[in-house]
């Protein structure tokens, strides 16, 4: 059968794209598919430090797809995670040196090799986002609970759309506290706003930083919130859509349980 | 929970969450009426060939351009009209094609 692509991508610039798709990637390998996480920032990659794969390069995507090494050769293999896979980006070419023709090309090896391909796509919606774009089949869009954020989401959806690529929201870095006191959008302001299907809300988690710091997958961390949020978004993208989205939570569930009792907050899980 | 005792008693306070929302949406609605120069241009150029089926106009003098206000958006196209053309439909879109 042939492996499916995804495109992670969110318009606007450090909402977690690359954790997402590092987080996401892990988890789908985890369940026992042969994943490949492919950084398409080409002058700026960060998916392998995010990996802690930094210090295992020898070719990268633009050799792959210049036709320098074999699909390969330009995978880098997790030794944590069985079958998860990076393919990272070049850091001396800039953004022209990949056409969506050549995209294309390498997606045709990649979904024999494959299961699952993420394709990390840089911030904006020029060259970089149309390469990262170019062969997937489905989207996964990330935002923020924050203006500026939700607006870009909702161009880059249109975008999507217009590319006949389904696009399935994950909001992230939400803060439970803040949405409760009204000072953050809820995840029913921001679906309300944008036309499109929820994937997953991934609260906001200082173990976020501590991966990124020592390199290991988010994950692998059983304390991380959204770590554990993450592989429930990979179970869902895997086709498990029944599974029940959660909706982070502030304080414990007494009080959540005894004021929702007696009227004052609304019980809060919500099925797809 | 406290929030929502405080809401009872008191009535909910101004959250700025309601703010975000609301400039959100009316960001989002402003993003789509924005129209480029280019399009802009080459809707000038169609209404143009579809007026001069009809009227004889000062093309240099035509202005076209988009009006914003609080709640909506206009599209304003001005041009002086020079005559009327007398000709049946059927020979109209025969100077129409002419002059593309």
């Amino acid at each position: 059968m042939e492996g499916k692509i995804f495109v992670v991508t969110s318009g606007k610039g450090g909402v977690g794209k690359t954790t997402a798709t590092a987080s996401i990637g892990a988890a789908m390998a985890m369940e026992g598919k042969r994943v490949a996480v492919v950084d398409m920032d080409i002058g700026l990659r960060n998916l392998d430090v995010i990996m802690g794969l930094e210090n295992r390069i020898v070719f990268n995507v633009v050799d792959a797809v210049k036709g320098k090494c074999k699909v390969r050769q330009a995978a880098i293999k997790d030794r944590r995670i069985d079958n998860l896979f990076l393919i990272p980006a070049s850091q001396s070419d800039n953004k022209d040196a990949l056409t969506p023709e050549g995209v294309i090309r390498l997606s045709k090896t990649l979904r024999k090799e494959f299961d699952v391909v993420l394709m990390d796509c840089p911030a904006g919606i020029e060259r970089g986002f149309e390469n990262a774009v170019a062969a997937a089949d489905e989207a996964v869009v990330i935002c923020t609970p924050e203006v500026s954020s939700v607006r870009d989401a909702d161009r880059v959806i249109g975008l999507l759309y217009s590319k006949s690529i389904t696009p399935k929201l994950v909001i992230n870095r939400i803060n439970p506290y803040l949405v409760e006191r009204g000072d953050m959008l809820s995840h029913d302001d921001v679906m309300e706003v944008l036309s499109v299907e929820l994937l997953g809300l991934v609260e906001m988690d200082d173990q976020v930083i501590v991966s990124s710091n020592i390199g290991i997958p988010l994950v692998m961390n059983k304390d991380s919130k959204a770590g554990q949020a993450f592989k429930r978004i990979a179970m869902r993208l895997n086709g498990n859509s029944d599974l029940p989205i959660e909706i982070p939570q502030y304080g414990n569930g007494f009080w959540r349980k005894f004021s929702q009792k007696i009227g004052l907050s609304k019980p809060r899980r919500i099925h797809a | 929970m406290l929030n929502g005792i405080f809401d009872k008693f008191f009535g909910p306070k101004k959250a700025s969450k309601d703010t975000a929302k609301k400039r959100l949406k009316f960001t989002l609605v402003y993003d789509k009426l924005e129209v480029s120069d280019d399009i802009l241009k080459e809707l000038q150029r169609d209404i143009v060939n579809v007026i001069s089926k009809y009227f004889e106009i000062d093309k240099d003098s035509l202005k076209l351009n988009i009006k914003k206000s609080e709640d909506s958006s206009s599209l304003e196209l001005n041009t002086p009209i020079l005559s009327a053309r007398r000709l049946s439909p059927a020979s109209s879109h025969g100077v129409m094609t002419g002059s593309r």
